[in-house]
């Protein structure tokens, strides 16, 4: 109660500031404030779960794995709405946590051990202590330097990986072994059905969903918005700001790890790549064209993405002009997104028939 | 004592000759990088594929018969008026949002996917080679360095030069640099302040054009010299101090002779990274950079 209290008095500018926001701006802020209220496009999230479910019956092992992807890039671009819609922070590498989780998980496969569970716990603490570092670096610095030091960071492990040949060098890590899950004693699900391997992809990231969906909604999420509208106002309410940012950098580099941790045993390899800025990048073009700040909009995004890219590719290999378009849009036209978009007309369509 | 001279002599001195060559051809695009943040507060993530852009159009040029000389005058005109285009259609309308800062990045990322994808549509992904002008060795205190390096040098140095004097020097510097400082009280004395921002990212992005045409006969012409080149000019940029002139120039310069000198040692893409690490180390001791912003003591 106290920190939705805290959200409000903060998100006004103090009377010194000038408000610099633009008529859009405020507008979209309202807008936003009106549907949390009336909790708008309830449908949406479980419209697309459904429609997650049966979409492995109807096709066949490529767009299942097609599938496994958009979900995989949709918790790296989840964790970077947690960031950009929540704490304001730019992340251009989020890329790094998701190729440490990569490398750090086939690593452990290829040398330690076979335990799903034992290596996603390694992979969670590694990927904790990593971001609680880098974090601690990064927050400190505001706005686009923030995003340059997460990108300077990303790029940085790139390179190491790229040159360091214990593993792999610039050919990665191959021949990754695909394990099983024990979820009770004597039953396990076994990875190498498709379909299998999507399901358990698809619950790992409704589970995340929901809790970085109730961990935002909180008080905690509330302190992180009220950072993010003004960031002065909140240390006089009490709240230390970098404590929270760094809370919410930790939890969002756990969301990107998921994938991480994952992506290999879907492709059976790693490479350098998978830190670099390509990734990085493209998690923050889905998200946009989501919807920042809704947290199920990047996963439509991601989706959507996902399945054109795929489509525009079968027809023409120049689909990053085609990606690079679809952004370029969004961002000048379009800033709130599919999710936003959609929210819009279902506003005015409920103003019209009360 | 001897193979001590010797050493820095023969094995030093010119890893540090080839560095300065590189440092100030890196000083051109971080220039325009910084030119661009410290008056719009935009971060030109296109800025890479214009230099790119710039090779290709010197490539296309040659390949014309305009010759190097024409492409050295024609390119930096056109990768300007390229730059100006997208100033006018693009960064404008985003300047007057609250997180511009932001959404001008992620504009211009999207510019940049899409140039780096019609570069490989219209020149394809072969590297293509382009024909230094010079072709001779200049013999300098016993060590041989190619004309054409000298040449590189040459431009770059008067390129930098002409931008310190048009900014600190002439009455448009002089509006550029209150532009930077307070952009309102500048147009209140019916100063057309568009013109300013159209013109000095034309100006910022002609010196990538510029810096396309120098390295290409030197790296050659392919679909990702941008990006990488990109990424060394924004460790140059931060490490200097994002929009400042004198810190992009200082940091150029030092920024490759690490990079030269520490590949001499460790191989040369773990150099990179190092130059990367510093680039981190700055930003963690002191995020604002080496040097100030424009317009700022």
């Amino acid at each position: 109660m106290l920190q939705a209290k805290a959200s409000r008095i903060a998100a006004k500018p103090l009377p010194d500031q000038a408000p610099k926001q633009s008529v859009g701006e405020r507008l979209m802020r309202a807008l936003e404030a009106a549907h949390s209220n009336a909790g708008q496009l309830r449908w949406l999230g479980p419209a697309m779960l459904a429609l997650a479910i049966v979409f492995p019956w109807f096709t066949g092992p490529f767009f299942m794995r097609l599938g496994i992807e958009a979900l995989l890039l949709g918790a790296v671009a989840l964790s970077v709405d947690i960031l950009l819609g929540y704490a304001g922070l730019l992340s251009l590498g989020q890329a790094a946590y998701f190729g440490l989780a990569a490398y750090i998980s086939s690593l452990m496969y290829l040398h330690v051990t076979q335990s799903f569970w034992l290596v996603a716990l390694a992979v969670s603490a590694a990927v904790a202590v990593f971001s609680f570092l880098l974090g601690a670096i990064a927050i400190r610095a505001k706005g686009v330097y923030f995003a340059l030091i997460t990108f300077g960071a990303a790029e940085i492990l790139s390179k190491i990986a790229n040159n360091t040949r214990a593993i792999g060098g610039s050919d990665g890590l191959i021949g990754i072994p695909v394990p099983s899950i024990p979820l009770a004693p004597g039953f396990a699900i076994d990875l190498h059905s498709n379909m299998a391997f999507y399901y358990v992809v698809l619950t790992g990231l409704v589970v995340i969903y929901l809790g970085t969906r109730r961990a935002l909604d909180s008080g905690f999420g509330s302190v992180l918005r009220a950072i993010r509208d003004n960031s002065n106002r909140v240390p006089y309410l009490g709240y230390n700001p970098i404590w929270f940012k760094l809370l919410a950098y930790v939890m969002a580099a756990q969301v990107a790890a998921f994938g991480g941790l994952i992506y290999p045993l879907l492709r059976g390899f790693v490479a350098p790549h998978l830190f670099g800025f390509e990734v990085s990048t493209k998690a923050v073009v889905v998200s946009l064209v989501g919807g920042i700040g809704t947290l199920i909009g990047p996963l439509v995004g991601s989706v959507i993405i996902s399945f054109l890219e795929s489509a525009v590719g079968s027809y023409t290999e120049r689909h990053m002009f085609v990606l690079g378009l679809i952004f370029i849009i969004f961002v000048m036209f379009l800033p709130d997104g599919l999710v936003g978009l959609m929210r819009r007309v279902s506003a005015r369509r409920r103003s019209v028939t009360p | 004592m001897e193979d001590l001279l010797a050493y820095l002599h023969f094995v030093m001195l010119p890893q540090m000759i080839d560095a300065l060559v590189i440092g100030v051809a890196l000083a051109v695009v971080a220039l325009g990088l910084t030119l661009i943040f410290g008056l719009l507060g935009v971060i030109n993530l296109a800025h890479g594929d214009l230099y790119m852009l710039g090779g290709y159009a010197t490539f296309t040029l040659m390949g014309w018969g305009v010759g190097y000389w024409g492409a050295l005058v024609l390119v930096p005109l056109l990768i300007g008026l390229v730059g100006w285009g997208l100033e006018e259609l693009g960064i404008r309308p985003l300047l007057p949002r609250a997180d511009r800062a932001t959404v001008t990045l992620l504009l211009t990322f999207g510019v940049s996917l899409m140039l780096r994808d019609l570069a490989q549509v219209v020149w394809g992904t072969d590297t293509h080679a382009v024909v230094a002008p010079y072709s001779g060795m200049v013999r300098f205190a016993e060590v041989y360095v190619p004309a054409y390096r000298l040449f590189i040098f040459g431009a770059g140095f008067v390129a930098i030069a002409t931008t310190w004097w048009l900014v600190y020097r002439t009455r448009i510097g002089a509006v550029l640099r209150a532009t930077a400082v307070d952009p309102s009280m500048v147009a209140s004395f019916g100063i057309p302040i568009r013109l300013v921002y159209g013109l000095t990212f034309m100006y910022g992005c002609g010196l990538a054009g510029l810096a396309g045409v120098l390295l290409s006969p030197i790296y050659a012409v392919f679909p990702t010299m941008g990006h990488d080149f990109l990424v060394m000019a924004f460790a140059v940029v931060i490490v200097g101090g994002m929009g400042s002139i004198t810190g992009a120039v200082v940091a150029a310069l030092l920024l490759s002779q690490v990079q030269g000198l520490a590949s001499l040692w460790i191989p040369p893409v773990w150099a990179e990274t190092l130059v990367y690490g510093l680039m981190l180390l700055v930003l963690v001791v002191r995020p604002s950079g080496l040097f100030n912003r424009i317009g700022e003591a």
